[in-house]
């Protein structure tokens, strides 16, 4: 049933050497391939039958859920509505991804827009990795929405991951925090060749005592662009801070947009940004280690993307 | 043995302004031959060239003349890895700091393996840092102390033939000092290694068998600390006090 380019697809977006255990739901070329529930975890189908609903029973404990998806069909662009309901109490590790396996010259492109509810207590944590494959021309496109509705004491943490081959991102992403409630973002994008990747980011902090925490780490190599915007809106005491950090490695060119918006007269927030190149004293530490210059290069890339 | 011979670095006089500025002379017509094994330290006034000299024999800053030779070969011309993978090593006054880069990052690189075993065994060496500092990013939150001391485990984990350490105590509690000493002198001791340390404090001052005083970019004297001392307590003697304004204001222009 799967494939070699689906179990390297596979490998690359969710680390898996095959099916995997426990609840699935692996999409391919538009279709469902594989679903399994759990006692705890079921995935349906939705009513309009455009993506699934993910519903995780409260105070399930220490279990995973992949939804991988792949796409291997020349001109095809897949668009999915998934939702996630992640119960009170419950601690689960969603793992997403979108891997492109491109043979031919038609585009291919994926749009996963998904919504999660996270109810009051609830922990998840949310991997999402999008790749890029194969030897074709025809452009990979990949445009994720996501959008998190925190209730109180919900807590997430989100790796959003696209390291190379995607020709044109654009991701949306949006949270709504209850009180107590703490959001990780972590967003890492490597560019190169004339690809593109925007982000769009708008996180409100509604709930007293909320927090929140927005990462972008961004390397840009070739002709690549690069555009990160940014808003943070406080509207209750609360903890807010952005992290946004390029590096430019050839010709990329980058847009750093970071914004805080304070609503309250307790809101506490703060952000910091910087665009350039690696770090000379960076470079000079890893080559008095014996490293060559690629090499040190390489090294600082890893650790920043990592 | 390392070898300088009349070497020179000068840069373009940053204050002089003008499209052609005149040439500034940082580290002038050095030459001095450091011993296979031997303990140097390097001291002088701030803006002396003390960190400029060393940058200049790991290749960090390159050479306006002058030849530098390891054990017979020169090196000059050679890019930073190079003098590193010939053997030597450079610990930095200031050491950078990463993103996402941890010290398990820079200690295998620096040691070539990722052996958890062998990674614990250096830190055990060096002693002054915990076993728990191995997953810490070397990034900005760091203390000055933390840093240094990561600093030190990663030039003794290379097994340097020549390791320059440059103001290694900045930042370093007091209580750690006298080990950090004695650290060094047991690596020169155990692996023969050519220690040259640049500092002001006296325990690093006292541990080295010869002390280079460096002023105005060249070698003002090459010998025992005991000989040094006039010229030493001369420096600090404050030569503003037709500025100063004693006690009650703090501030002082030297």
């Amino acid at each position: 049933m799967l494939d070699a380019t689906d179990k390297k697809i596979l490998k690359e977006v969710a680390e898996l050497e095959g099916i995997p255990k426990g609840a699935y739901n692996i999409r391919k070329n538009g279709k469902l391939l594989g679903r399994e529930v759990s006692a705890n975890i079921n995935i349906a189908t939705n009513e309009k039958g455009d993506g699934i609903v993910i519903d995780i029973k409260p105070g399930t404990r220490n279990e995973s859920v992949h939804i991988p998806v792949i796409l291997s069909q020349a001109g095809l662009h897949d668009t999915v509505y998934n939702t996630f309901i992640i119960g009170e109490d419950a601690d689960v590790t969603i793992i997403a991804g979108c891997g492109i396996h491109c043979g031919g010259k038609e585009s291919e492109g994926h749009s996963g827009i998904h919504e999660f509810q996270i109810k009051k207590g609830a922990r998840v944590r949310y991997v999402e990795k999008h790749v890029a494959i194969g030897e074709g021309t025809g452009r990979r496109i990949l445009n994720p929405t996501t959008k998190v509705f925190m209730e109180a004491d919900a807590y997430a943490e989100m790796e959003l991951t696209q390291l190379g081959g995607v020709d044109e991102a654009r991701r949306v992403n949006e949270a709504v925090l209850g009180a107590g409630a703490a959001l990780l973002m972590t967003e890492r994008v490597m560019t190169e060749k004339d690809q593109m990747a925007e982000s769009k980011n708008d996180i409100v902090l509604a709930g007293t005592d909320s927090k929140a925490n927005v990462i972008s780490r961004s390397v840009l190599k070739n002709n690549s662009v690069q555009d990160f915007y940014v808003n943070l809106t406080a509207k209750a005491k609360c903890y807010g801070h952005i992290e946004c950090d390029a590096i430019i490695m050839d010709n990329g060119r980058n847009q750093t947009v970071p914004a805080l918006r304070a609503l309250h007269p307790d809101a506490e927030m703060t952000h910091e940004a910087s665009i350039g190149k690696i770090a000379n004293d960076q470079l000079m530490k890893l080559m008095s280690l014996g490293l060559d210059y690629d090499a040190a290069v390489n090294r600082i890339i890893q650790g920043f993307l990592r | 043995m390392l070898e300088l011979q009349n070497v020179k670095f000068d840069v373009p006089d940053a204050d002089a302004g003008g499209e052609n500025p005149p040439r500034k002379t940082i580290v002038n017509d050095v030459s001095f031959t450091f011993k296979t094994g031997g303990f140097y330290a390097i001291t002088g006034p701030n803006g002396s060239g003390k960190t400029s000299l060393a940058k200049l024999i790991m290749g960090i800053n390159p050479l306006t003349s002058g030849k530098i030779v390891l054990n017979g070969k020169d090196i000059s011309h050679l890019p930073i890895h190079e003098r590193s993978n010939s053997g030597i090593v450079y610990g930095f006054q200031h050491p950078a700091r990463f993103k996402g880069t941890t010290f398990r990052d820079l200690l295998s690189i620096a040691a070539g393996t990722d052996d958890e075993d062998r990674l614990a065994r250096i830190i055990a060496r060096v002693g002054v840092c915990s076993l728990d500092f191995l997953d810490k990013p070397v990034d900005s939150k760091l203390s000055g102390g933390e840093i240094k001391k990561i600093e030190l485990a990663t030039v003794i984990a290379r097994n340097p033939k020549v390791a320059i350490y440059d103001e290694p105590d900045t930042g370093i509690d007091l209580w750690t000092i006298g080990p950090m000493v004695d650290l060094l002198k047991r690596e020169q001791k155990e692996n023969n290694t050519t220690t040259i340390v640049v500092s002001h404090n006296r325990a690093f001052l006292e541990a080295a068998e010869t002390l280079l005083l460096i002023r105005n970019g060249k070698i003002a004297y090459a010998g025992e600390l005991e000989g040094a001392m006039p010229m030493l307590e001369d420096l600090s003697v404050c030569t503003f006090s037709n500025t100063c304004e004693g006690e009650n204001d703090v501030r002082c222009y030297r």
